[in-house]
Parts: C-alpha cells; sequence; structure tokens
C-alpha cells in the first residue's frame, strides 16, 4: 500500500481523512466527527521546507501512534480502489499474493468502515479483499449494506473463494435481501474436476464447496466473475476447465485469466506458479476461444500486451491497482502502453519483464513512407 | 476429509459403440466421452484403474465424481439435468396456426395444401381469436407462435388478425412472443414487411437448390416459383435485415445426386442457415412415395455429403449453420436443451406444441394433422376453444403420455439416445398400428443414424480438428444463445 513518510511521529492511530493543507501543515478530520479535527490539525504539524507529505487533500490515510508514516487507505484519484477486510484465509493457494495469517483481525472491518464514512468522492468501482472476506459473514454483510447506502452508484466487487456461500446460515447471513446487480463476486475456480482445484488451493473439498457457492450466488440473482491464475498446473489443464465454465456456469457475468502477482506463496513456488505470458500463449487462445464460443467474456489480466497474440489484447485489462503499478524503460514511446496492464512495481523476479517487444510509434509512421 | 475422498466413482451413462475400438459414452446432462475398449471396461468395473488424466477428465463431464460427500457437484448435476430437461415443463411453447390450407403451388410431396380457390380451407374470424386466447393460457415465460399452411400469407388478414389479438393480449403479461410465418413468400408486399417489422416477425421459407431443381420440386402454372421464392428473400432482407428470413430444404429423389449445388445455392443466397431435411411420409406425400421416395441410407449418404460441403465453405469463412445437425449436437452435448419439439422423451406433442388447425380442431403435432388429412383423425385434442384441462384430458394427450415414453417400447428402453428421443404414438399410427416396430420406422433409422453420424464427427473433432469441434459446440448451443 501507499505509504507516505512524516516529519514527525504520530501522536494517534486510527483513521482519518486529510481535510486541508497549507505550508505543509496537513488538516485531519477522524471519523467520529468534527470534535476531532481542531485537535488533530494542532497536534500533527509538520514543519515547513518538507512536502505536505505527499498527501492528497481528500486522501483517507491511516496513522500508528509513534511512527512518521501514514498509509493512505483511499485516494480518489486511483484508478482501483480497495478495502482490505481481513488476513484470514481457509485456503493456501499455491500462488498466494497475501499469505494469511490466523490472528483475529476484526479490527480490519471497523477501519473499512471508518474509511467509507470518510470518503467525500465515492468510486466508480470498490473492491473488497483479503484474506477470505466471508470468513466475517455478519461484518461483511454490514459493509457491504452500509456501501450499498452510502455510496449508492458505487460497484461493489468482493474477492472471496465462495467456500463459506456453501453454508446455508453463512448464505442467509450474506445474500438474503441482497439487492441483486450491486455486487459483483469475484470467485477463482482453477479446474473442471476437485483434484486438480484442490491442489492448486491446497484445500480438500474446496472444489465443492466453491461449486455450491457459485450455485447459492446465482440463485440470489448476483452477479459473478470467474477467475483462474495461470501457474503451472491450471495450464496444462486450461483447456478442461474453460469447458467447464462454459458448460457448467453459463450464468457467470465475466471470466477473468490473470498472470500469477510474484510475491507471496508464489515466490517459493516460483518453478510452478511464475511463468511468462508468451510460454502459455497457445493454451491461453484456445481457451479464450471455447469461452466465446459458449457466449462468455474473457478478460485477461496482469499480462504486458506486447507479450499476447494480437487477437487477444482486446481482451486485456489494465488490472494492477495504481500503487503497485510500473512500466519498464523499454515502454517509454510503447504505443500500446495507454492500455497496457504494465507490471508490478515490485516484481524482481524479471520473468515478466524481459523480451519486451514495445510498439513504438516511430516505427509504425516510418512504415508508411 | 477422509483418505480416499477423491476416489471415483461412476454415474449412470449410456453407451454406444462407435467403432471396434471406440465407444461414446452420453450422459443426459448433455455430455459425451469417448472411451477405448479397454478404458469403458475399466469405467465399468473399476474407475480408479483409469489413467489420472481419464479420471479428471470424466469428472469434469460428471460421469465420475469423487467417493466422498460432494453436495455441491450434485447439486451442479441435478440443475444441469433440470436445465435440459425444461422444455415442455412450464406448459406449450410453441404454438402452430395454420390459417388456411390455400396454396398457389402443386407440389408433389406436399401433404395438405389446396387450391387458391379451394373453399373451406381456412379459420374463420372467430377461430383465430379463440385460438389465441387458447395460446395465451399456456403457462410458458417465452412463446412461438408460427403460422403454416398452406400458404399463411394467402391469409394475410388472419395472420394480422392474430398478431394483433396476441400482441394485445390481457393474458399476454409481458411475456416475448416470437413471430414465425412459414411461407413461399411469393405473396409477400413491402406492405406487408412494413407491419411484420413492427412485431419483429421472422420468416421461414424453402429452398430446394438451384432454380432448376426447385421449380421441379415445387411447380406453380408459372414455372418461376423459384425466381418468386428469391425476390421474396431480397425485398424481406432489404426491409426487414438479413437475420429475418431463414430457409429449409426437402430432399426429393432428385436432390440426392446434387448435395453440393444446393449446399452452394444457400451460399449464393447468403442464407446462414440450411436444414436439410428428409420428405415427410404423411398425407399426401405417402401417395407419391414410390416416384418422390429413396431409402434412410440413401438420405443419410446425401445428408453427410452435404454436410461435408456446409463444413468446406465454414473453413473458407462463410459461416453457414446445417439445422439438422444442430439439433442433434444439441441433445449430445450442450447444456441446455433447444426445445426442438420432435426429439424429445418423453415425446412432446400436445405438451410442448399446440397447432390449431383450419379445420377448427387442435392437435398435438404438425404430424397429427397431416395424419387427419389422410383420414385418420383420432389425434384431435378437441375443439379450438376447447378448455386447455380439456385438451389435455383428451383421448389424444391420453394415448400420447401412455405410449410416448421409452418404457412403453422394449426397443427405446435399451436405446442409447432414450433422454434425447422417444416413440411417436403419431408415427405408429401413420404406420398402420403394430405392423412395424419402433426400430424399423424411417424416423428411428433416420435419427439414430444422425446421432451415430454426429459421434462420428465429434470423435474425429475432438481428437485431431479442434476448429471443427468449435464449429460443432457453436452449433449446439441453442440458437440465439451464445456466439
Amino acid at each position: 500500500m501507499r505509504e507516505v513518510r512524516l516529519s514527525h511521529v504520530s501522536p494517534v492511530s486510527g483513521i482519518f481523512r486529510v481535510q486541508a493543507s497549507s505550508r505543509g501543515v496537513a488538516t485531519l478530520i477522524a471519523a467520529s466527527g468534527l470534535d476531532s479535527e481542531i485537535r488533530l490539525a494542532e497536534l500533527l504539524a509538520v514543519p515547513g521546507g518538507v512536502e505536505p507529505a505527499g498527501l492528497e487533500i481528500g486522501d483517507v490515510v491511516k496513522l500508528n501512534a509513534g511512527q512518521s508514516r501514514a498509509v493512505v487507505r483511499y485516494r480518489a484519484s486511483d484508478r482501483h480502489q480497495t478495502l482490505f477486510v481481513t488476513n484470514q484465509c481457509n485456503s493456501r493457494c499455491l500462488m498466494c499474493s497475501q499469505p494469511p495469517t490466523p490472528q483475529e483481525d476484526g479490527w480490519l472491518f471497523n477501519e473499512a468502515t471508518d474509511i467509507v464514512n470518510l470518503v467525500m468522492h465515492p468510486p466508480v468501482v470498490v473492491g473488497i479483499s483479503g484474506g477470505e472476506p466471508t470468513l466475517h459473514p455478519a461484518r461483511l454483510r454490514a459493509l457491504l449494506d452500509l456501501l450499498h447506502s452510502a455510496w449508492p452508484d458505487t460497484k461493489v466487487e468482493v474477492l472471496t473463494n465462495g467456500r463459506r456461500l456453501a453454508e446455508e446460515a453463512v448464505t442467509a447471513t450474506l445474500l438474503q435481501g441482497l439487492a441483486p446487480g450491486r455486487t459483483n463476486w469475484l470467485v477463482p475456480l482453477y479446474a473442471g474436476n476437485d483434484e486438480l482445484h484442490d491442489f492448486v488451493v491446497q484445500s480438500p473439498g474446496a472444489f465443492d464447496e466453491t461449486l455450491a457457492g457459485l450455485l447459492n450466488l446465482q440463485e440470489f440473482g448476483q452477479a459473478v466473475q470467474l477467475r483462474t491464475v495461470m501457474v503451472r498446473p491450471v495450464i496444462t489443464e486450461l483447456a478442461q476447465w474453460a469447458s467447464f465454465v462454459g458448460r457448467n456456469l453459463p450464468f457467470v457475468q465475466a471470466v477473468a485469466l490473470m498472470a500469477t502477482e510474484p510475491v507471496g506463496f508464489a515466490l517459493a513456488n516460483k518453478e510452478m506458479t511464475v511463468i511468462d505470458v508468451p510460454e502459455y500463449g497457445n493454451e491461453l487462445k484456445a481457451a479464450v476461444d471455447e469461452l466465446l464460443g459458449y457466449g462468455l467474456r474473457p478478460v485477461l489480466m496482469n499480462m504486458p500486451l506486447c507479450k499476447l497474440p494480437e487477437t487477444l489484447r482486446p481482451l486485456a485489462a489494465v488490472s494492477i491497482s495504481d500503487w503497485k503499478n510500473d512500466y519498464a524503460a523499454e515502454c517509454h514511446g510503447c504505443e500500446l502502453r495507454p492500455g497496457c496492464a504494465g507490471f508490478f512495481v515490485w516484481d524482481n523476479t524479471k520473468i515478466y519483464r524481459t523480451g519486451l517487444r514495445p510498439v513504438l510509434k516511430v516505427e509504425r509512421e516510418g512504415s508508411h513512407v | 476429509m477422509q483418505s480416499g475422498y477423491y476416489s471415483p466413482r461412476a454415474r449412470a451413462v449410456e453407451v454406444r459403440r462407435i467403432d471396434e475400438t471406440t465407444s461414446a459414452c452420453l450422459s443426459p446432462i448433455g455430455e459425451v466421452a469417448f472411451l477405448s475398449n479397454e478404458d469403458l471396461k475399466r469405467f465399468r468395473a473399476e474407475p480408479a484403474a483409469l489413467s489420472p488424466e481419464t479420471v479428471r477428465d470424466l469428472k469434469s463431464r460428471h460421469m465420475l465424481k469423487s467417493a466422498g460427500d460432494t453436495p455441491g457437484a450434485d447439486r451442479l448435476f441435478a440443475s444441469r439435468l433440470a436445465a435440459k430437461r425444461s422444455t415442455a415443463s412450464a406448459g406449450p411453447e410453441l404454438h402452430i396456426i395454420v390459417p388456411t390450407l390455400q396454396c398457389a403451388h402443386s407440389c408433389q410431396y406436399c401433404q395438405v395444401s389446396r387450391a387458391l380457390d379451394a373453399k373451406g380451407y381456412s379459420l374463420t374470424h372467430a377461430q383465430v381469436l379463440a385460438a389465441c386466447d387458447q395460446i395465451m393460457r399456456s403457462g410458458a415465460k417465452v412463446l412461438t407462435v408460427e403460422f403454416q399452411g398452406g400458404d399463411p400469407l394467402n391469409r394475410f388478414d388472419l395472420v394480422e388478425l392474430a398478431i394483433e389479438a396476441l400482441a394485445h393480449h390481457p393474458e399476454r403479461k409481458g411475456r416475448p412472443i416470437r413471430f414465425v410465418v412459414a411461407s413461399t413468400l411469393h405473396q409477400l408486399t413491402e406492405d406487408m414487411c412494413r407491419y411484420f417489422a413492427q412485431y419483429d416477425v421472422k420468416l421461414s421459407t424453402s429452398v430446394d437448390g438451384p432454380n432448376w431443381l426447385h421449380n421441379r420440386n415445387r411447380p406453380v402454372p408459372t414455372r418461376d416459383s423459384y425466381e418468386r421464392t428469391v425476390s421474396g428473400i431480397k425485398l424481406a432482407k432489404a426491409l426487414l435485415g438479413a437475420e429475418s428470413v431463414s430457409a429449409l430444404m426437402t430432399t426429393t429423389r432428385l436432390s440426392l445426386q446434387h448435395p453440393e449445388a444446393i449446399v452452394d445455392e444457400y451460399v449464393a443466397l447468403g442464407l446462414n442457415e440450411i436444414f436439410l431435411r428428409p420428405l415427410s411420409h404423411y398425407g399426401f406425400a405417402k401417395r407419391n412415395l414410390q416416384m418422390l421416395g429413396y431409402t434412410t441410407e440413401q438420405f443419410v449418404e446425401f445428408y453427410r455429403s452435404a454436410l461435408k460441403r456446409v463444413f468446406w465453405w465454414n473453413e473458407r469463412g462463410i459461416p453457414v449453420r446445417e439445422v439438422y445437425a444442430s439439433i442433434i449436437l444439441n441433445k449430445l452435448v450442450s447444456s441446455f436443451d433447444a426445445g426442438y419439439v420432435d426429439l424429445q422423451s418423453p415425446n412432446a406433442s400436445g405438451k410442448a406444441v399446440l397447432v390449431y388447425n383450419y379445420d377448427g380442431y387442435i392437435y398435438p403435432s404438425d404430424e397429427a394433422r397431416m395424419l387427419a388429412e389422410s383420414g385418420d383423425k383420432s389425434f384431435r385434442m378437441g375443439r379450438i376453444d376447447a378448455p386447455m384441462e380439456e385438451l389435455m384430458a383428451s383421448p389424444a394427450a391420453e394415448r400420447i403420455r401412455k405410449s410416448g415414453g421409452v418404457e412403453s417400447d422394449a426397443d427405446c428402453s435399451a436405446c442409447s439416445f432414450k433422454h434425447y428421443c422417444a416413440p411417436s404414438p403419431v408415427d405408429a399410427a401413420a404406420g398402420g398400428a403394430g405392423v412395424v416396430a419402433t426400430r424399423d420406422t424411417e424416423h428411428c433409422r433416420r435419427t439414430t443414424a444422425l446421432f451415430d453420424q454426429m459421434l462420428h464427427l465429434l470423435a474425429m473433432a475432438r481428437a485431431s480438428n479442434p476448429s471443427l469441434n468449435s464449429l460443432l459446440q457453436r452449433w449446439a448451443a441453442p440458437a440465439g444463445a451464445g456466439a
């Protein structure tokens, strides 16, 4: 997440909105109301000469008492907005980018609530991510209800493995009375059979639970985007997966095929999980054709355009969150760049960043002469 | 999680041998897998002895499941079974109105049509309105209303009356209605097109092949049937859009030698669908069978050559879809039933389809009204204005219920295709009661041959022709769904 250095340590902890900023002094307001504003403005004086700490008016930040940094939890100008609600998870995916922790972290939901209450300009889309958000069904439902009432025009996406949605009680808490069409559930499914899927998520029985979860989402009229990640075992049976999705889950709104984020568990299983796009170009093309044949809409994520076969480029999304996104030196002047996902900024595997073939405007123009 | 959770167990499938070394496993949810003789033995006796890849493939097709509790997969399986059997569950979806038998043609193979000046072969206004009331009593959420004849455009006034009555009916309750007019299009005018445009009416016509063949099959006094149908197609395309008109062909003995020319004719006319249909053995056609007829084997041979030509065009980027193949493939490898009423199990006559005939009676299928023309009126369900309950309780409906299921016929119960096809009591009556065993009927021999043909194609395409495989998969999707 985006961090901003402060010149002084913060005397308080909590979630605040940057209300104003002048001459190196940021005025902050807390979620609890106006009373806190004055107090915080006095306490958080940043001396002149220093940048107003790189904060922007309207930013929602997290402060920790005794630390001289602010974590930007919401910035209106960002392309992707995420509410991170738990680090606990019931799966252990081979390529997890956010390895889970077992500790109770219910405060994350409280923070998310504070953030929503402080934001002045609601985003077009917000993602709820973890960990596994459905491990806390009541808290998640409260957050969804808050979002739908506070940000009525915002599309809400929940990134979930869907396993707990197999349970009747969880489904009742989460989905009963939840207006259809407002929430988009992003659910990974890695194979057309339990053996391979359960291996990828390292959890026996997970495939069956996710299937039941998907059927419950369908029953409650919820929108679903199915996802898969291009790790080696998935690529091997990608054709079978595509046809399983087309034949069994025709109700999903979109199907995302994603290159692995090279971080977390993925680095520990690098050989199996971090694979450059051209290596699976044929499998990708076949799967996309299959999905299109069933009338489904494939979306390609985290894949640099120059590494994709030309026919697949229109399906690629600019998918990497702003704060973790950058481009390589070669990308300078590439005319595909505005529509290109680029790279994860902290990716030091070099796997994705080698073999780039930028499309230079100059070359193109030259060829017309 | 107990050990052995993933240990494979077989779900019920039908098996059809396709050659000495390979069998097709057919799941009623719309899945096909091809197994070698050895693998088939393992599948039946000890699935765990199959290779891990085969096990995963068969699991993905719901032919194997894990031994542990799999409520999610079981529910998915059940929902697919229900989706596949949804046709005819909510009440009749297809309603065929025969406003008149009048037709300018005197086709040798035609079952029923009468001359233009013939009296007493049309519905009255009151009967048309009663038919519309009846249609609106169906519980189906989507309705298809098809006008047949004769040539319904000879009584455009009745077609218009029915469309107006249905479109503005108080019992419509927002339900979509798909209107189709089956016609030679000879009488089609610009005014009619402008009217059809308001209700998105689709036109279905007949083109038997190049002009010389079409005109031989479909004589009119002016000998220009082909030319007039083609101008009708062009008029409809210009005023209603390219997708507004489709055509189907009837195979006569003369057609058998010209499969390529027939397909090429469709391509030349810019039609993206062709329905290669055999002669109907009903009504008038039966009397001329001596002269026009051919064996099932001859038809299948013709069909194969024509289909090959259709593929040839597709390989060259001309997207022609053969409707008969699509219907069979839909049964075999699609999750959703396209609702083709002639291939349902149990038989869907009178349940998924009702025919409102010019004679004022309701029949359970197109064949039943044609059978009536040759004298056997036993399939009349009742008068057009009879209450729905009375129609459904009629002896005709009862007879179809009783003998239209596979369990009523030993051959059908043993057939690998029993989930897609069932005995036709109307067919049986047309063949002379008790004389012909179901498996010896033309319908059974042709249908079985076409299912086998499609299984062969699928096996070949999966093994060695991915682009054909994806074409077949696209054809299998119910029309209008998918890309």
